[in-house]
């Protein structure tokens, strides 16, 4: 298994980031909540892109086998009062499920208004998310960007104003990590100025 | 929001089982003691299908109400006061909010709501956290409450 630890040395060398030997978001977001406490390691904290800020690092955990994502963090606070919840997965990357019985409302909905979004992502949000914001987060230009600009695997999870960004790739090298942090910046931005129109 | 596989193959299970249960040992001719104490299983059976039935269309009933909420409802906000949580549903959260309810129009007031949720949501119930909410406009306290 590569060490991404030199990856994560040459980002934080090339973008002024403070290395961090570790890292714990606390439960933050879905996949965070599957590591079940697992602290981001290797990590690192600094500028992720223009003017946003954030936390970069490797989340492994074991099920029945081993799980190593990458992923990139950013608060954007301003988004629960418009989105509580907002997940765009990648098609083909296992989740769970959050249904719990057979009789209970769901606690997500599935959001299905656009054609070239649902091809590659499964986007669900809370059962009564506003569909006009997110009509307007997922704008043409933010669609077309997520389908041919992110790094390959790109997801990300907003929940409660904690953006997380997600690769599933054991080495992505520095390039693939810049990439994610490139591609997570975007999308944080993108949601700033959806909360301030 | 509708019944699922599983709560559709819950009620099918029961009540095909305990009709079978309860009839197939008459009509074969089994012994009287063996055949009552079957049809007493199909008969249990066959009413917790019935109020499984009953729940999910209680259920149904609840979750269109709400989408005719969030539909003509009024949007407001729910700023947290307090959450806490005393018990969990499959290794999620039962969590108890008291909120301040604020609807355009109706001004204030303070509620309470219970909401079984997912860890990462749990935890940032917080007090000050500010969450959408969609109020009945006939009458407000009757809220949608959007986490």
């Amino acid at each position: 298994m590569a060490d991404p630890s030199s990856a994560y040395a040459e980002l934080a060398a090339a973008r002024g980031l403070e290395q961090l030997p570790t890292f714990d978001p606390g439960p933050l977001t879905p996949l965070i909540v599957e590591a079940k406490g697992e602290p981001l390691h290797p990590a690192a904290r600094g500028p992720l892109g223009e003017e946003v800020s954030g936390v970069v690092g490797q989340l492994a955990y074991r099920r029945n086998k081993t799980f190593r994502f990458h992923v990139a963090l950013i608060e954007v606070p301003t988004a629960t009062a418009f989105a509580p919840r907002v997940f765009c997965i990648r098609r083909g990357r296992s989740t769970r499920d959050d249904e719990f019985y057979g009789f209970e409302a769901r606690h997500s909905k599935l959001w299905t208004e656009s054609t070239a979004l649902n091809e590659r992502f499964e986007v669900s949000t809370s059962p009564y998310q506003d569909p006009n914001w997110l009509r307007q987060l997922f704008s043409p230009s933010f669609v077309d960007w997520l389908g041919t600009k992110p790094p390959a695997g790109f997801s990300f999870e907003l929940a409660y104003g904690a953006l997380l960004g997600s690769i599933e790739e054991d080495d992505p090298g520095v390039d693939g990590l810049a990439a994610l942090c490139d591609a997570t910046a975007h999308v944080a931005t993108r949601i700033r100025e959806e909360c301030e129109e | 929001m509708q019944l699922n596989k599983v709560g559709i193959g819950l009620i099918a299970f029961f009540g095909l089982a305990g009709a079978t249960f309860a009839i197939v040992p008459i009509l074969v001719g089994a012994p009287g003691e063996v055949a009552g104490i079957l049809a007493s299983i199909g008969v249990i059976w066959v009413l917790v299908a019935a109020g499984l039935y009953w729940y999910a269309r209680r259920q149904e009933k609840k979750a269109a109400h709400d989408d005719w909420i969030f539909r003509q409802g009024l949007r407001g906000t729910a700023t947290v006061l307090s959450a806490g949580s005393s018990a969990t549903v499959n290794e999620m959260p039962l969590m108890s909010l008291r909120l301040d309810l604020d609807v355009p129009g109706h001004g204030r007031q303070e509620v309470k709501r219970r909401e079984i949720m997912p860890v990462f949501a749990a935890t940032r119930m917080e007090p000050g956290l500010v969450l959408p909410v969609y109020a009945n406009p006939k009458d407000p306290s009757e809220f949608v409450l959007v986490w």
